[in-house]
């Protein structure tokens, strides 16, 4: 306790030291009157003698040893303190100056490097525990055993099982798992072995067995062949017959779409009589207004009003004649339909007559629907929005046959003509070019210079 | 009323059926991707019977597609793949909008890519299912291999169709399966026999491109994809069954080695034979195999087929022997993949492709092919010829004369051998020509004998067979209906003096004979057959009467027929 008090009242009387009691004067020392103090005990050697200046003087020591490498008293002028000349001019001495320079830059180190360089007297400290190990006679009688057995060729497990273990295949990267690149190595995916590495049970039961193909996917979906040879008048140097042929048929071809549009064009044709004329307008705007035809309505009227009020009364009389009229006429019929059962007898030979005629037009439509099914399968199918267009007939005229290969222009496309190949084998369905709506419309607006102008 | 009313639209093809945008929904796939799937894997909009019950009442046309076939693609890989695309395309726009270079270069890196193979496989279980299917990839890849390189489809596609087709060029040509050409206005159609299945396709011509604005890209562009894929599986399985590498390479000749080294470069030229796994199979070399007649057949059909066989074996040598040279106007691709299937020799300038072997001035040159007019400097040794002798000799499968083909002469008409005609049809005079000219060549290799005169006499036979037949039945019918007992009687055979060396002779009496035996079935017949045989003569008796008429103008207006061929 007396220890702290001590060490308390040094630390307050340092210099700038604020205590917590910080009254205006401290109590002790500078107020006023000063406690007398006898210097000459030992006991008070410590206590109250001012030795700040000595201590002061000394951490300047300590200062200047440590930063600067002794006392800076001590060093030579030259360390501390250059003469400047002013700028010196260079004289155009490249060799000399160079090889100078060369010796100067190898031997003399840099003037930064030499600046913090640490140069102080005071040298760091050593750091004891860094040199200390706890079990170092341990571990090194275990590397020295380990480096035996090695020698030997027993390896610890750990560095067997790194040994053992397949160098890591570096996927030779994605540039060339693209699908079309040029040089793409192909294989036999016919002629492999069937990989059959688990049980097919498992493979089903943990989702890894691949998903058989419907067996509907492997008929293809049009009877027609993949590539359609052209008509034989469509060589590049027809005979005459089979190329007029083929002129006919895309001549057919034109007739039909000219008759398509003159279809069009009949349907909306008005007849020239039906067209109002002054006369015909008059009778529209005079009708009803003439006085002629009244009398014809009024005895028409009388009729149908006598008609309605008779049928209201039926008396008893009509009553037993209807139902008489009813049971003869039942009779009748009877009778009828058992003369004609009758005479069917006789009628044999005509009822098998119609009977035949009958079957053979079922036959007939029997077949004419089959034949239409047939021609179906070889047609394109409906299969979306719009309809197959056929192509044009690829057909040169006559003036336009090549006398030789040399001169022949070719005619058509055939990426086209695949195009629509497909489409024609139900493969794809036709589509047409996607257009560009707009969803708000486009306002023009005139700049206001132009407006100034017009 | 309880809760088990039937509902309409509930059960049966109103629920077997999706709409499109439904489809899509449920595979959580943008547009131009649920194409691209259905494309892919091979699944195509239906048209149902009954609209409108699968419509629920509506008649509004719209696009279908069968319910199963869409939750079969649900468990598709590559929908997950292209769900990663769509992300990726975000992440990397994203980046590019922020300017960091570093996450576009990563994101790039890592880009999400699909295969195609598990399809391949999926769709086509065997290889011949896939062969059958190969007319129109190959139409495709033809196609798009005349593209033009800019920017419109992928560049790297439009190699990778050239290098396919080179291949499969190659491989027709080694294994000379070509067997017919037609040259028509829109490209050219070759037709080839491989394993069994006819192949035809479509090559256009590589000059004229005009490229149609109302064609979707996209679409072709997913097909080409998926059918380079099958395509490339099925040239190394081709290449596989003659025992040749693949990718191919040629066999070490010292003239191409000196030009660019480029492997694509030195197949196109399709002059160079392709290197085999086992060298030591030669070509040529083929074992006489031991004749086992099948169950079932007999000794006649075995020998058909043998014959059959080697008409096959003399064809795919039509031209070996000969050396042909080609000149620049003439489209050589063409020609020397032609030339080539059939065992020629081909060269050319040098200065239009790499691969032209020798040079015009060398001397074994047999025929030398020109479309110009006419040429300035002429070798006595060689025939100058225009390209169509070539497409007509392998049509006809032998070699025509050359004197129709001479430059500057008007060439006879093309014909397509892709037309079959049947009897009493039109067949052009050409074409009459043309088979007589077959079976000449037959009979001069057999006899020496002249017999020009059968020949002519034969194809006028042709014509009034028919209608000799005709009569001849009508005459019996009669005698039948009359009750009359025929003419015909059994009686002892009459010695002819057997002439030999006449063929003529023996080609007729062959078909005297087989005349008699029509006849006597004839007679066999049923009153019901009898009729409906009655209607179908009638029917070709209408057809053979238009043909003569055609006939007739032709002979009586032959000049006017040339000024319009011309």
């Amino acid at each position: 306790m007396a220890a702290v008090k001590r060490l308390k009242r040094v630390a307050a009387a340092q210099p700038g030291f604020m205590s917590f009691k910080s009254s205006a004067g401290s109590d002790d020392l500078n107020s006023g009157q000063r406690k007398r103090v006898n210097k000459n005990k030992k006991k008070n050697w410590n206590k109250h003698s001012d030795i700040q200046d000595v201590e002061e003087f000394l951490d300047d020591v300590r200062l200047q040893e440590r930063a600067t490498g002794g006392l800076i008293s001590e060093k030579p002028d030259d360390s501390l303190f250059f003469v400047d000349i002013g700028e010196q001019r260079k004289y155009v001495q490249p060799e000399v100056q160079e090889g100078k320079k060369g010796k100067k830059s190898k031997s003399r180190p840099l003037r930064i490097d030499l600046i913090l360089q640490h140069d102080s007297l005071v040298p760091p400290p050593k750091d004891i525990l860094a040199h200390q190990q706890p079990n170092a006679k341990k571990l090194r009688r275990i590397a020295e055993n380990a480096e035996k057995l090695a020698a030997m060729g027993v390896l610890p497990r750990r560095q067997k099982r790194l040994l053992n273990r397949r160098p890591a295949v570096t996927a030779s990267k994605s540039k060339t798992a693209a699908n079309n690149f040029p040089d793409r190595p192909y294989y036999d995916l016919w002629g492999g072995d069937a990989k059959e590495t688990a049980d097919p049970y498992y493979l089903e039961q943990t989702g890894k067995k691949r998903v058989k193909r419907p067996e509907k996917l492997n008929s293809k979906p049009s009877v027609l062949p993949a590539v359609e040879v052209i008509a034989p008048g469509g060589s590049y140097n027809p005979d005459f017959f089979s190329h007029q042929a083929l002129l006919l048929e895309a001549h057919e071809v034109e007739v039909k779409r000219e008759r398509a549009e003159l279809r069009i064009e009949r349907q909306l044709a008005v007849n020239r009589e039906d067209t109002a004329t002054e006369e015909t307008v008059f009778q529209e705007l005079v009708e009803g207004l003439v006085e002629e035809e009244e009398d014809e309505d009024e005895e028409e009227e009388d009729v149908s009003i006598r008609g309605g009020l008779q049928q209201e009364k039926k008396t008893e009389k009509e009553r037993r004649r209807e139902r008489a009229d009813k049971i003869k006429s039942q009779q009748k019929q009877a009778a009828r339909v058992f003369t004609d059962k009758k005479q069917q007898l006789f009628q044999l030979r005509s009822i098998q007559a119609t009977l035949k005629r009958g079957e053979q037009q079922t036959r007939e439509r029997v077949a004419q629907r089959k034949a239409n099914q047939e021609a179906e399968k070889s047609m394109p199918r409906r299969l979306g929005r719009l309809r197959f267009q056929a192509q044009d007939l690829e057909v040169q005229l006559s003036d336009e046959i090549p006398g030789s290969l040399r001169t022949l222009k070719p005619e058509g496309s055939v990426l086209k003509d695949r195009f629509k190949s497909m489409q024609k084998r139900n493969m794809i369905e036709p589509r047409e070019r996607a257009k560009f709506k707009r969803r708000h419309k486009v306002k023009y607006v005139e700049k206001r210079a132009f407006r100034e102008i017009t | 009323m309880g809760g088990l009313q039937k509902k309409k639209y509930e059960r049966g093809s109103a629920t077997n059926y999706i709409t499109r945008n439904k489809a899509r929904k449920k595979l959580q796939l943008s547009l131009a991707d649920f194409r691209r799937l259905c494309i892919l894997k091979g699944i195509y909009p239906h048209e149902p019977k009954h609209k409108k019950k699968v419509n629920k009442g509506s008649t509004a046309p719209r696009t279908f597609y069968l319910l199963k076939d869409i939750r079969f693609l649900l468990h598709e890989p590559i929908v997950r793949k292209f769900r990663e695309y769509k992300v990726f395309v975000r992440k990397l726009r994203k980046a590019y909008g922020k300017a960091e270079w570093t996450a576009v270069e990563r994101l790039r890196d890592n880009k999400p890519g699909y295969k195609l193979d598990h399809i391949i496989k999926e769709r086509y279980p065997t290889f011949i299912d896939a062969l059958r299917d190969i007319d129109d990839a190959l139409s495709m890849c033809f196609l798009f291999s005349t593209f033009a390189r800019t920017g419109k489809c992928h560049v790297q596609t439009i190699t990778l169709c050239r290098r396919l087709t080179v291949e499969w060029m190659n491989y027709v040509v080694t294994s000379r399966s070509l067997r017919k050409v037609f040259i028509s206005i829109k490209g050219i159609y070759y037709q080839a026999e491989v394993l069994g299945q006819l192949i035809t396709w479509l090559v256009p011509y590589q000059f004229a491109h005009d490229h149609p604005t109302d064609v979707d890209y996209r679409v072709m562009a997913t097909f080409t994809e998926m059918y380079t894929t099958l395509f490339g599986f099925i040239n190394f399985r081709l290449y596989q069954t003659l025992n040749l590498v693949y990718p191919p390479k040629v066999t070490q000749h010292e003239k191409l080695n000196r030009w660019v080294s480029c492997s694509l470069q030195k197949l196109s030229a399709l002059s160079a034979s392709l290197a085999r796994v086992v060298a030591t199979a030669e070509e040529e070399e083929e074992n006489q195999l031991d004749q086992f007649p099948a169950d079932g057949e007999d000794l006649e059909n075995m020998e058909a087929r043998e014959k059959e066989q080697k008409e096959q074996e003399a064809q795919n040598r039509l031209f070996e022997g000969l050396k042909f040279f080609l000149n620049r106007e003439v489209p050589r691709e063409s020609l020397a993949f032609i030339l080539r299937c059939f065992g020629a020799e081909v060269s050319w300038d040098k200065s239009l492709c790499i691969g032209g072997t020798y040079n015009v001035t060398d001397e074994t040159i047999t025929h030398q092919i020109v479309d110009r007019p006419d040429i300035d400097k002429q070798y006595i040794n060689r025939y100058y010829i225009q390209p169509q002798w070539v497409f007509d000799s392998v049509n006809a499968k032998m070699r025509l004369p050359v004197e129709d083909y001479f430059l500057g002469v008007t060439l006879p008409p093309h014909l397509s051998p892709f037309v079959e005609e049947k009897d009493g049809d039109y067949v052009p005079p050409e074409k009459l020509k043309l088979m007589a000219l077959q079976r000449g060549e037959k009979h001069e290799e057999e006899e020496d004998d002249d017999d020009d005169d059968d020949d002519e006499e034969y194809n006028d036979e042709v014509d009034d067979e028919d209608l000799t037949e005709e009569k001849n039945l009508k005459k019996m019918e009669d005698q039948r209906s009359q009750g009359k007992t025929l003419a015909v009687k059994v009686t002892p055979g009459k010695v002819k003096p057997w002439e030999t060396g006449s063929v003529g002779n023996k080609v007729r009496l062959e078909k005297e004979e087989k005349a008699e035996e029509k006849r006597l079935a004839i007679m066999m017949m049923k009153k019901k057959e009898k009729y409906l045989y009655d209607k179908i003569m009638f029917g070709k008796k209408r057809t053979t009467r238009e043909v003569s008429e055609h006939l007739r103008k032709i002979h009586s207006g032959s000049s006017f027929l040339l000024l319009l061929v011309l």
